[in-house]
Protein backbone atom coordinates (compact mmCIF):
# COMPACT_ATOMS: atom_id res chain seq x y z
CA UNK A 1 0.00 0.00 0.00
CA UNK A 2 1.82 3.44 -0.92
CA UNK A 3 0.70 6.59 0.87
CA UNK A 4 -2.28 7.43 -1.33
CA UNK A 5 -4.02 4.27 -1.05
CA UNK A 6 -2.96 4.28 2.72
CA UNK A 7 -4.61 8.00 3.13
CA UNK A 8 -7.84 7.29 1.12
CA UNK A 9 -8.56 3.87 2.77
CA UNK A 10 -7.68 5.83 6.35
CA UNK A 11 -10.13 8.73 5.27
CA UNK A 12 -13.32 5.82 4.04
CA UNK A 13 -13.04 3.89 7.06
CA UNK A 14 -13.11 7.64 9.32
CA UNK A 15 -16.60 8.02 7.48
CA UNK A 16 -18.82 10.19 9.54
CA UNK A 17 -16.77 12.03 11.57
CA UNK A 18 -17.19 15.54 11.47
CA UNK A 19 -15.03 17.43 8.05
CA UNK A 20 -12.70 19.05 10.68
CA UNK A 21 -11.48 16.09 12.50
CA UNK A 22 -11.22 14.22 9.26
CA UNK A 23 -8.87 17.07 8.05
CA UNK A 24 -6.74 17.17 11.18
CA UNK A 25 -6.16 13.57 11.48
CA UNK A 26 -5.30 13.25 8.04
CA UNK A 27 -2.90 16.07 8.29
CA UNK A 28 -1.17 14.40 11.14
CA UNK A 29 -1.36 11.11 9.47
CA UNK A 30 0.25 12.81 5.95
CA UNK A 31 2.87 14.55 8.19
CA UNK A 32 3.84 10.82 9.27
CA UNK A 33 4.57 9.83 5.84
CA UNK A 34 6.46 12.93 4.88
CA UNK A 35 8.55 12.76 7.98
CA UNK A 36 8.80 9.12 6.94
CA UNK A 37 10.01 9.59 3.51
CA UNK A 38 12.73 12.31 4.37
CA UNK A 39 14.16 9.93 6.97
CA UNK A 40 14.53 8.03 3.52
CA UNK A 41 11.70 5.08 4.26
CA UNK A 42 9.50 4.12 1.37
CA UNK A 43 5.53 4.72 1.15
CA UNK A 44 5.18 0.87 1.31
CA UNK A 45 7.23 1.14 4.49
CA UNK A 46 5.55 3.90 6.46
CA UNK A 47 2.15 2.24 5.37
CA UNK A 48 2.58 -1.37 6.92
CA UNK A 49 4.37 0.60 10.13
CA UNK A 50 1.17 2.42 10.82
CA UNK A 51 -0.86 -0.68 11.26
CA UNK A 52 -4.31 -1.46 9.27
CA UNK A 53 -6.09 1.93 7.96
CA UNK A 54 -9.16 0.16 9.78
CA UNK A 55 -8.10 -0.21 13.16
CA UNK A 56 -6.37 3.32 13.43
CA UNK A 57 -10.10 4.16 12.47
CA UNK A 58 -11.50 3.07 15.06
CA UNK A 59 -8.78 4.43 17.20
CA UNK A 60 -9.75 7.82 16.62
CA UNK A 61 -13.28 6.87 16.28
CA UNK A 62 -12.76 5.99 19.79
CA UNK A 63 -11.26 8.90 20.89
CA UNK A 64 -13.92 10.97 19.25
CA UNK A 65 -16.29 8.85 21.29
CA UNK A 66 -14.62 10.19 24.29
CA UNK A 67 -14.49 13.91 22.55
CA UNK A 68 -18.17 13.91 22.91
CA UNK A 69 -18.96 13.24 26.40
CA UNK A 70 -16.19 15.57 27.50
CA UNK A 71 -18.26 17.91 25.59
CA UNK A 72 -21.14 17.27 27.11
CA UNK A 73 -19.89 17.84 30.47
CA UNK A 74 -18.22 20.64 29.48
CA UNK A 75 -21.76 21.96 28.42
CA UNK A 76 -23.20 20.98 32.71
CA UNK A 77 -19.59 22.87 33.52
CA UNK A 78 -20.87 26.32 31.77
CA UNK A 79 -24.63 25.99 32.93
CA UNK A 80 -22.51 25.81 36.75
CA UNK A 81 -21.06 29.42 35.92
CA UNK A 82 -23.90 30.98 33.76
CA UNK A 83 -27.34 31.30 33.62
CA UNK A 84 -28.09 28.58 36.64
CA UNK A 85 -26.04 30.84 38.93
CA UNK A 86 -28.14 34.17 37.83
CA UNK A 87 -31.28 32.54 37.94
CA UNK A 88 -31.24 31.55 41.57
CA UNK A 89 -30.01 34.68 42.38
CA UNK A 90 -32.59 36.65 40.66
CA UNK A 91 -35.23 34.44 41.64
CA UNK A 92 -34.75 34.54 44.95
CA UNK A 93 -34.59 38.56 45.28
CA UNK A 94 -38.08 39.22 43.21
CA UNK A 95 -39.59 35.27 44.46
CA UNK A 96 -38.69 32.92 46.30
CA UNK A 97 -37.50 34.18 49.52
CA UNK A 98 -40.73 36.95 49.54
CA UNK A 99 -42.76 33.79 49.32
CA UNK A 100 -41.18 31.91 52.09
CA UNK A 101 -41.24 35.26 54.32
CA UNK A 102 -44.61 35.82 53.81
CA UNK A 103 -45.70 32.10 54.42
CA UNK A 104 -43.26 32.63 57.84
CA UNK A 105 -45.82 35.69 58.54
CA UNK A 106 -48.64 33.28 57.78
CA UNK A 107 -47.67 30.83 60.40
CA UNK A 108 -46.50 33.63 63.36
CA UNK A 109 -50.12 35.14 62.39
CA UNK A 110 -51.48 31.88 63.08
CA UNK A 111 -49.34 31.44 66.61
CA UNK A 112 -50.79 34.91 67.72
CA UNK A 113 -54.49 34.18 67.02
CA UNK A 114 -54.26 31.07 68.84
CA UNK A 115 -52.97 32.41 71.79
CA UNK A 116 -55.54 35.27 71.50
CA UNK A 117 -58.28 33.14 71.06
CA UNK A 118 -56.89 30.56 74.43
CA UNK A 119 -56.51 33.96 76.41
CA UNK A 120 -59.97 34.93 75.56
CA UNK A 121 -61.44 31.11 76.68
CA UNK A 122 -59.29 31.16 79.54
CA UNK A 123 -60.93 33.93 80.78
CA UNK A 124 -64.07 33.20 79.98
CA UNK A 125 -63.42 29.64 81.91
CA UNK A 126 -62.15 31.15 84.63
CA UNK A 127 -65.45 33.75 85.28
CA UNK A 128 -68.03 30.99 84.62
CA UNK A 129 -65.92 29.03 87.36
CA UNK A 130 -65.22 32.03 89.69
CA UNK A 131 -69.39 33.00 89.08
CA UNK A 132 -68.48 36.00 87.77
CA UNK A 133 -70.52 35.40 84.98
CA UNK A 134 -74.74 35.03 86.11
CA UNK A 135 -76.50 36.30 83.32
CA UNK A 136 -75.88 35.56 79.57
CA UNK A 137 -74.26 32.09 80.68
CA UNK A 138 -75.78 30.43 77.65
CA UNK A 139 -73.97 32.80 74.73
CA UNK A 140 -71.03 32.46 76.69
CA UNK A 141 -70.80 28.86 76.72
CA UNK A 142 -71.90 29.01 73.16
CA UNK A 143 -69.08 31.60 72.29
CA UNK A 144 -66.87 29.08 74.51
CA UNK A 145 -67.48 26.05 72.18
CA UNK A 146 -67.07 28.46 68.92
CA UNK A 147 -63.51 29.49 70.59
CA UNK A 148 -62.64 26.01 70.95
CA UNK A 149 -63.23 25.06 67.82
CA UNK A 150 -61.22 27.92 65.98
CA UNK A 151 -58.66 27.00 68.38
CA UNK A 152 -58.41 22.68 67.55
CA UNK A 153 -58.63 24.13 63.97
CA UNK A 154 -55.83 26.72 63.94
CA UNK A 155 -53.52 23.90 65.95
CA UNK A 156 -54.38 21.59 63.24
CA UNK A 157 -53.44 23.88 60.48
CA UNK A 158 -49.91 25.18 62.15
CA UNK A 159 -48.88 21.61 62.79
CA UNK A 160 -49.33 20.69 58.91
CA UNK A 161 -48.05 24.78 58.06
CA UNK A 162 -44.79 24.19 60.19
CA UNK A 163 -44.08 20.22 58.83
CA UNK A 164 -44.86 21.17 55.09
CA UNK A 165 -43.21 24.38 55.59
CA UNK A 166 -40.05 22.79 57.04
CA UNK A 167 -40.66 20.08 54.14
CA UNK A 168 -40.88 22.58 51.33
CA UNK A 169 -38.15 24.48 52.49
CA UNK A 170 -35.75 21.69 52.45
CA UNK A 171 -36.63 20.73 48.83
CA UNK A 172 -36.89 24.87 48.07
CA UNK A 173 -33.28 24.54 48.85
CA UNK A 174 -31.90 21.39 47.31
CA UNK A 175 -33.87 22.51 44.02
CA UNK A 176 -31.67 25.87 44.34
CA UNK A 177 -28.95 24.18 44.73
CA UNK A 178 -29.47 21.52 42.04
CA UNK A 179 -29.61 24.57 39.56
CA UNK A 180 -26.76 26.59 41.09
CA UNK A 181 -24.83 23.32 40.54
CA UNK A 182 -26.32 22.80 36.97
CA UNK A 183 -28.10 25.56 35.68
CA UNK A 184 -31.69 25.00 34.29
CA UNK A 185 -33.24 21.73 32.10
CA UNK A 186 -30.26 20.10 32.53
CA UNK A 187 -31.38 16.50 34.20
CA UNK B 1 0.92 -8.50 25.61
CA UNK B 2 -3.42 -8.53 25.99
CA UNK B 3 -4.56 -5.22 23.72
CA UNK B 4 -7.45 -3.65 26.34
CA UNK B 5 -4.09 -3.47 28.95
CA UNK B 6 -2.13 -1.98 26.24
CA UNK B 7 -3.94 0.40 25.44
CA UNK B 8 -4.75 2.10 29.15
CA UNK B 9 -1.51 1.95 29.71
CA UNK B 10 -0.15 4.05 26.16
CA UNK B 11 -1.62 7.58 27.51
CA UNK B 12 0.74 7.61 30.22
CA UNK B 13 3.78 6.36 28.45
CA UNK B 14 3.27 9.05 25.93
CA UNK B 15 2.51 11.39 28.53
CA UNK B 16 5.83 10.25 30.16
CA UNK B 17 8.06 10.91 26.54
CA UNK B 18 6.21 14.35 26.52
CA UNK B 19 7.95 14.90 29.68
CA UNK B 20 11.01 14.60 27.92
CA UNK B 21 10.35 17.64 26.07
CA UNK B 22 7.96 18.91 23.30
CA UNK B 23 7.78 16.81 20.88
CA UNK B 24 5.85 15.84 17.11
CA UNK B 25 4.14 12.87 16.06
CA UNK B 26 6.29 11.28 13.92
CA UNK B 27 9.62 11.48 16.79
CA UNK B 28 6.81 10.03 19.46
CA UNK B 29 5.46 7.20 17.50
CA UNK B 30 9.10 6.20 16.65
CA UNK B 31 10.06 6.24 20.01
CA UNK B 32 7.04 4.45 21.46
CA UNK B 33 7.33 1.74 18.67
CA UNK B 34 10.54 0.95 19.65
CA UNK B 35 9.82 0.19 23.41
CA UNK B 36 6.32 -1.27 23.10
CA UNK B 37 5.18 -3.22 20.47
CA UNK B 38 2.80 -1.30 18.36
CA UNK B 39 1.84 -0.17 15.12
CA UNK B 40 3.40 3.44 14.53
CA UNK B 41 -0.45 4.94 14.12
CA UNK B 42 -1.22 4.18 17.59
CA UNK B 43 0.53 7.09 18.74
CA UNK B 44 -2.13 9.70 16.70
CA UNK B 45 -5.54 8.68 18.38
CA UNK B 46 -3.76 8.76 21.76
CA UNK B 47 -2.43 12.33 21.22
CA UNK B 48 -6.03 13.87 19.71
CA UNK B 49 -7.68 12.24 23.05
CA UNK B 50 -4.87 13.64 24.97
CA UNK B 51 -5.24 17.10 23.55
CA UNK B 52 -8.55 17.36 23.94
CA UNK B 53 -8.64 16.37 27.71
CA UNK B 54 -6.19 19.31 27.55
CA UNK B 55 -3.19 17.34 29.29
CA UNK B 56 -1.48 18.14 25.97
CA UNK B 57 -1.90 21.33 23.99
CA UNK B 58 0.01 21.38 20.47
CA UNK B 59 1.36 24.13 18.51
CA UNK B 60 3.34 24.51 14.86
CA UNK B 61 7.12 25.08 14.49
CA UNK B 62 9.03 25.21 11.41
CA UNK B 63 11.48 22.10 9.96
CA UNK B 64 14.41 22.30 8.55
CA UNK B 65 12.71 20.16 5.81
CA UNK B 66 9.34 20.61 4.62
CA UNK B 67 5.97 21.68 5.91
CA UNK B 68 6.04 23.11 9.90
CA UNK B 69 5.45 19.92 12.26
CA UNK B 70 2.81 20.19 14.77
CA UNK B 71 4.74 19.64 18.73
CA UNK B 72 2.91 18.80 21.50
CA UNK B 73 3.78 19.91 25.07
CA UNK B 74 2.74 18.40 28.31
CA UNK B 75 0.73 21.30 30.31
CA UNK B 76 0.39 21.63 33.80
CA UNK B 77 -2.75 19.26 34.20
CA UNK B 78 -0.78 16.96 32.68
CA UNK B 79 2.10 16.71 34.76
CA UNK B 80 -0.32 16.14 37.93
CA UNK B 81 -2.27 13.73 35.45
CA UNK B 82 1.14 12.10 34.95
CA UNK B 83 2.54 12.02 37.63
CA UNK B 84 -0.54 10.96 39.87
CA UNK B 85 -1.26 7.91 37.24
CA UNK B 86 2.64 6.99 37.02
CA UNK B 87 2.13 6.60 41.04
CA UNK B 88 -0.53 4.33 40.73
CA UNK B 89 0.89 2.53 37.98
CA UNK B 90 4.05 1.37 39.66
CA UNK B 91 2.39 0.48 42.88
CA UNK B 92 0.02 -1.76 41.16
CA UNK B 93 2.87 -3.39 39.01
CA UNK B 94 4.64 -3.90 42.23
CA UNK B 95 1.70 -5.72 43.77
CA UNK B 96 1.35 -7.75 40.73
CA UNK B 97 4.87 -8.54 40.78
CA UNK B 98 4.59 -9.69 44.16
CA UNK B 99 1.54 -12.27 43.70
CA UNK B 100 3.48 -13.65 40.23
CA UNK B 101 6.73 -14.15 41.53
CA UNK B 102 5.08 -15.72 44.58
CA UNK B 103 3.32 -18.19 42.48
CA UNK B 104 6.40 -18.99 40.24
CA UNK B 105 7.96 -20.16 43.58
CA UNK B 106 5.03 -22.24 44.82
CA UNK B 107 4.22 -19.88 47.46
CA UNK B 108 8.00 -20.46 48.77
CA UNK B 109 8.60 -16.44 48.42
CA UNK B 110 8.58 -15.82 52.18
CA UNK B 111 10.57 -18.36 53.55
Amino acid sequence: MNKTEYLNRLSNELGHMPYGDVKDIMQSIEEHFDEGLSEGRSEEEIAAGLGDPKELANEFKDGAKFNQIMKKRKKVDNGRDGTGRIFVVVFNIFVGVAMWLVLLAAIIAALCILGVDLGIIGVIVASIIMGKITEFIVPFIFLLLTLICVAIFLVVILILGIKYYGKGLKAYIRWNRHVWNYGLGED
Amino acid sequence: MNSQIKKGILDLCVLALLEQGDSYGYDLAGSLARKVEVADGTVYPILRKLASEGVVSTYLQESQNGPPRKYYHLTDSGRRKLNSDREEWLKFCGEVNEILERGETGGKADE
